[in-house]
């Protein structure tokens, strides 16, 4: 009558308590539902936090130590830290101090930046920045919220006068290079020309690990020359504490799976005790155990598979919903193969939470001797 | 099973009822089951009960033998031990001329499957499988009828045609009636054609009228040469049988043949049920308890 006749007879007793196997099964759909969308939440957690602090983990600030007894660092120190940066970023040298920054009447106390290269870390959200930086003002946008700059207006750094040439876009992460309160001037316009500190926008977090390395090794080979500052590893230590967190998650997710488990294995029991009889008589007209065995697992998995399904189901809706209605959260946080995994491996463990919870109850009836089960 | 004992032997005593029922017949047919010096003990913590002592017994191909006794007198467990649904504590048991006194739980349920089919009281039908399903159900799990490659499906067609269905095939069993019910579960029997029948009080849940019907299809499976063994308290299914089969506490004695037996009544088929009717009237008019009335030793 079929070729998977374990398949049809699980099928057939489910369907004699619908309303059972639909609870059972909707155990299993609540701890999908929980494990696979606690783990998206975590990726989407972490992968936007480190969206954030993407920029600070890629660069590397070099600064003169100052037990050293300078605070700029000289054109050798320089060149060696391109050298020791070369192919793994931009090499920004900067000189970095403070002044009050004045525009019709008003004034406010600014970070002031010289660079001959703003393009390297900054980005423009009105105008254009330079490609080598020799003259005018470059404010960031707090500054020029304050003075109401635009591209054009003249401001008045300690006496001397300078027209801006660009308003920065707001930062959107956090870095060491903060561009919201700092005007950025051509770095011949400082008293002291030397580069107070040299920043290294390195293209991924694990090349300004090696540049960092580098430069200490060169630079400081022999005296601590310069203070070496870099954040990738700050992140990869937040990138534990993220995965930590995501275990967490799961952990109370699975609880409700191990819940759910609990009722398979109650429903399980309670149908197998019912059919005490009918098992028997499987037995009786020459079913193997091994099969009758098969048949209740079949059902259990199938009350696994149907909950698994619509658990990743609902979890998916639930994950694009959080990208379609959640400002914050961006689809491309969403859509990544560790959330696809945490459906696929969600459905697996609720499959394999129904087997398990299944496999007492069915070898109990199936190995139960037929004359046993038949007795009334 | 280990301490299954043969002290005293399959002969004398052991081959009586075999060579009783062979010169019965005049031929020397191997039994199709054959219990020789079977003894079924239970034993709980404070007492041992003995459900079958000492007991020889055997069937010849297309016998019908009813076995009578009262309430716990081993009646169960001499079908449960002929179906291998049990094992005896002593003695040897025979299928088809082969030993089965030791079979492991996986052989039992491949002999059961090929040689052996059961019809209960209460039917056992699965509730949620067709009544072909139901007939089918035996040959389900690996794949057809056991030893040809016949289409299951068909074959329970055809048998479900054959004990009168044939305009039933596909309800469930709670559309059925009680007689319908019982005739799937003696077509679920016959599906991997078997040797040996066994049923376990057949007319029990049955009125008087359907139970004749189902005594009849008995009948014509044992002239297609399957034997039937009926445990039965009602004296409706001895009249049918060819021998009567007494077992009191555990001891089996043959019945006499004093009154006219169901072979009379078989060997002309197609006038079973005038002739079982009549027998009833008669019977019922003398006594209820036809057990005791025919009971006398030999």
């Amino acid at each position: 009558m079929t070729r998977f006749p374990a398949v049809l007879v699980a099928r057939r007793n489910l369907s004699r308590n619908r309303l059972r196997s639909a609870l059972a099964a909707l155990g299993i759909v609540i701890g999908v539902l929980a494990i696979a969308t606690l783990g998206i939440f975590g990726t989407v957690l972490q992968l936007s936090a480190t969206n954030e602090l993407g920029d600070i983990g890629n660069q590397v600030i070099v600064s003169p130590n100052p037990d050293a007894g300078s605070d700029t660092l000289t054109s050798r120190d320089v060149r060696e830290i391109r050298r020791a940066a070369n192919g793994r970023g931009t090499v920004v040298p900067l000189v970095a101090s403070g002044g009050v920054v004045e525009a019709g009447g008003d004034g406010t106390f600014a970070q002031l930046y010289g660079t001959e290269d703003p393009a390297a870390l900054f980005e423009a959200q009105a105008g254009d920045l330079p490609r080598v930086h020799r003259q005018g003002a470059i404010v960031g946008s707090e500054v020029a919220e304050t003075l109401s700059l635009s591209v054009g207006s003249v401001v008045e750094i300690e006496g001397n006068r300078y027209r801006v040439v660009a308003v920065l876009a707001e930062s959107e992460s956090i870095t060491p290079v903060q561009p919201d309160g700092a005007v950025v001037l051509p770095p011949g316009e400082f008293v002291q020309s030397q580069p107070t500190q040299v920043v290294v926008q390195a293209d991924s977090g694990s090349a300004a690990t090696a540049t960092a390395e580098a430069v200490r090794a060169t630079l400081n080979a022999r005296t601590d020359r310069v203070q070496v500052f870099e954040l990738s590893s700050i992140l990869s230590t937040i990138a534990e504490f993220f995965a930590l967190l995501n275990a967490f998650l799961l952990g109370l997710a699975s609880i409700s799976l191990v819940v759910a488990g609990v009722s398979i294995f109650n429903v399980m029991l309670m149908s197998t005790t019912e059919r005490r009889q009918e098992i028997g008589v499987l037995r009786a007209v020459g079913v193997q155990k091994g099969d009758v065995l098969r048949t209740l697992l079949v059902e259990a998995a199938l009350l696994g598979v149907v909950g698994g399904l619509v658990g990743a189901l609902l979890s998916g809706l639930v994950a694009v919903g959080l990208a379609a209605f959640v400002e914050q959260i961006s689809y491309d946080v969403v859509f990544v193969a560790r959330n696809g995994a945490f459906l696929v491996g969600g459905v697996v463990f609720g499959v394999a939470v129904s087997l398990v919870s299944g496999l007492y109850p069915a070898w109990t009836a199936a190995s139960e001797r037929p004359v046993e089960a038949l007795r009334d | 099973m280990s301490d299954r004992r043969r002290e005293d032997g399959p002969e004398p005593s052991a081959y009586r009822a075999t060579t009783d029922a062979a010169s019965d017949e005049g031929d020397g047919a191997t039994a199709v089951v054959e219990l020789r010096g079977v003894t079924k003990e239970y034993r709980s913590a404070s007492e041992t009960v003995v459900a079958l002592d000492d007991v020889d017994f055997a069937v010849r191909p297309g016998e019908f033998v009813a076995v009578v006794g009262p309430s716990g007198s081993g009646k169960s467990t001499m079908l449960n031990v002929l179906g291998l649904l049990d094992v005896p504590t002593h003695g040897e048991q025979y299928l088809q001329g082969r030993d089965v006194t030791d079979l492991t739980d996986a052989d039992q349920t491949d002999a059961r499957k090929r040689a052996i089919g059961f019809v209960f009281q209460d039917f056992h039908l699965i509730p949620t499988l067709t009544a072909t399903e139901n007939v089918e159900l035996p040959t389900l799990f690996d794949g057809g009828v056991a030893g040809s490659d016949e289409d299951a499906t068909a074959r329970a067609r055809d048998l479900l045609s054959r004990v009168g269905l044939g305009d039933r095939l596909d309800h469930d069993p709670t559309q059925l009636s009680g007689g319908q019910k019982q005739r799937v579960a003696i077509a679920r029997a016959l599906v991997n054609r078997p040797a040996l029948v066994l049923a376990d009080e057949p007319t029990g849940n049955l009125d008087r009228e359907t139970g004749t019907t189902i005594l009849e299809e008995f009948r014509r499976i044992c002239d297609d040469g399957v034997s039937v063994v009926a445990v039965t308290h009602d004296d409706l299914v001895t009249r049918f049988a060819d021998r009567t089969v007494e077992l009191v506490d555990g001891v089996v004695r043959e019945r006499e043949a004093s009154e006219p037996s169901g072979l009379a009544t078989s060997a002309d088929g197609g006038e079973d049920e005038t002739d079982a009717g009549d027998h009833e009237d008669s019977h019922d008019g003398t006594t209820d308890d036809g057990t005791d009335d025919h009971g006398d030793r030999p």
